[in-house]
């Protein structure tokens, strides 16, 4: 049973492709398995579009198409030319269904959903119990990765500076506030501690814009996990 | 205001008809986009550009520092719009719908271009132009051969994607087809021939 879900201005953003792909495809693979979302997602979107293209609900639009007529009449020629060019060819789109990606962590095989389709993982690097592949997303400071945890393993406490948004795609885990299953969408800003342990193991979708930073005695020496996780 | 005190509440079971003003004429461009996608009708296609494409400029001005970038946000969505049409399906949504999320979509493969420097066009897979508008899915292996079954009825044209649901998802006959559909037996045959035909490709490579 999914319990965490998107907060509303997540999913407006998201809807008005706001966000950075990182998290877009955070919440798409959320929504995959949310039906509620899912339907707060087409609402919006059909909000959103019909106040994009209607004149009459939308005044600023209206004075813009106003303050631009002048403009318009060259605008028009350049129009011309660009719906003979598009028409020009007969071609359609259709769909080059690929195979769904599989992924092997210690020898157990998952499908990968579908938004990771085309997007390109670096190798498996091991500490532990731990495995992370990085998506190569190219987002500057926002990194993505696919995290596995082994069965018994976990994440030892730790802060970050930045947010964590974790969501699960397999199995579950839990932290002090209770337990995390398949779908679940996890947001944590920079002021929360937390030290989540997979008793069956998990795969996660993770997204941070900072490296974790470890709280207690011992495992401060293990700081460079925290870039490793990052 | 007298009106506000008799508003009948509003229906939330239905996502399509929820939030739609008076001001679009919904159902002509609904046709527009169907005589694109069945007869690839220029005329058509004009109507639809002249509609939509001055709205898209201005709405991608305010999003790009430059007109150059604005006219490729027109000029990719109305030629996406050309060649994907078959892919709108009018039960699911309305046509601004469709086009706000082509729409959407280029927009975000081009910042993202510009800001990441990367080309890998991202948002078809994080906001499928084709998608089940909401399925009741709650896992990706149960229902994977039956969402790639779908993907791949939704890529044919529209008059090929009504017979093969119809007989294979709704269970229809051959003959209650050309009833519901009133259309000639040997037309019904010949499309659920032709569909077949295009789908065994389809799924065939995917299966090499
Ligand atoms: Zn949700």
């Amino acid at each position: 049973m999914i319990k965490h879900h998107p907060k509303f201005e997540l999913i407006q953003s998201y809807v008005n492709g706001e966000l950075p792909a990182s998290l877009s495809i955070g919440i798409t693979l959320h929504a995959e398995l949310c039906s509620v979302c899912q339907q707060k997602i087409a609402q919006l979107t059909e909000q959103v579009a019909e106040r994009s293209f209607d004149e009459l609900s939308n005044p600023l639009l209206n004075e813009l198409s106003k303050l631009d007529f002048e403009s318009d009449i060259t605008d028009d020629d350049f129009f011309d030319s660009m719906i003979d060019d598009i028409t020009d060819s007969n071609d359609i789109d259709t769909f080059a269904e690929v195979m769904p990606k599989q992924v092997i962590f210690k020898d157990k095989s998952y499908t990968l959903p579908s938004a990771l389709n085309n997007i390109s993982m670096g190798k498996a690097a091991n500490i532990g119990k731990l495995s992370r592949a990085r998506l190569q997303l190219d987002e500057n400071e926002i990194h993505s990765n696919l995290l596995h945890i082994n069965p018994g393993g976990g994440v030892p406490e730790h802060t970050h500076k930045g947010f964590e948004l974790t969501v699960l795609l397999d199995g579950s885990f839990s932290d002090d506030r209770g337990e995390y299953h398949k779908g679940d969408f996890i947001m944590l800003d920079g002021s929360f501690t937390h030290n989540p342990i997979s008793e069956k193991g998990c795969l996660c979708y993770t997204v941070a814009n900072d490296a974790l930073h470890f709280t207690q005695g011992i495992n401060k020496l293990l700081n460079p996990i925290g870039s490793f996780i990052y | 205001m007298v009106a506000a005190q008799t508003k009948l509440p509003m229906q939330v079971s239905h996502v399509k008809s929820t939030h739609m003003t008076e001001n679009t004429d919904h159902t002509q461009l609904c046709e527009w986009l169907k005589e694109v996608a069945e007869n690839r009708c220029k005329i058509s296609f004009t109507h639809l550009f002249k509609f939509f494409a001055p709205k898209i400029q201005r709405i991608a001005r305010s999003k790009f520092p430059n007109e150059a970038q604005a006219h490729e946000v027109v000029q990719d969505t109305m030629s996406n719009v050309w060649r994907k049409a078959h892919l709108f399906d009018a039960n699911k949504g309305a046509a601004t719908t469709w086009v706000y999320t082509v729409m959407r979509n280029v927009t975000f493969d081009l910042l993202r271009k510009i800001k990441n420097n990367r080309e890998d066009n991202l948002s078809d897979d994080i906001w499928p132009i084709a998608e089940n508008a909401v399925t009741e899915d709650h896992s990706y292996e149960d229902h994977l051969e039956n969402k790639q079954l779908l993907r791949v009825i939704e890529a044919l044209p529209v008059t090929q994607q009504e017979v093969v649901k119809g007989f294979y998802l709704m269970e229809m006959s051959q003959e209650q087809l050309a009833t519901h559909l009133n259309l000639p037996l040997g037309t019904i045959k010949s499309r659920l021939r032709l569909a077949l035909v295009k789908m065994k490709v389809q799924l065939g490579e995917e299966h090499d």
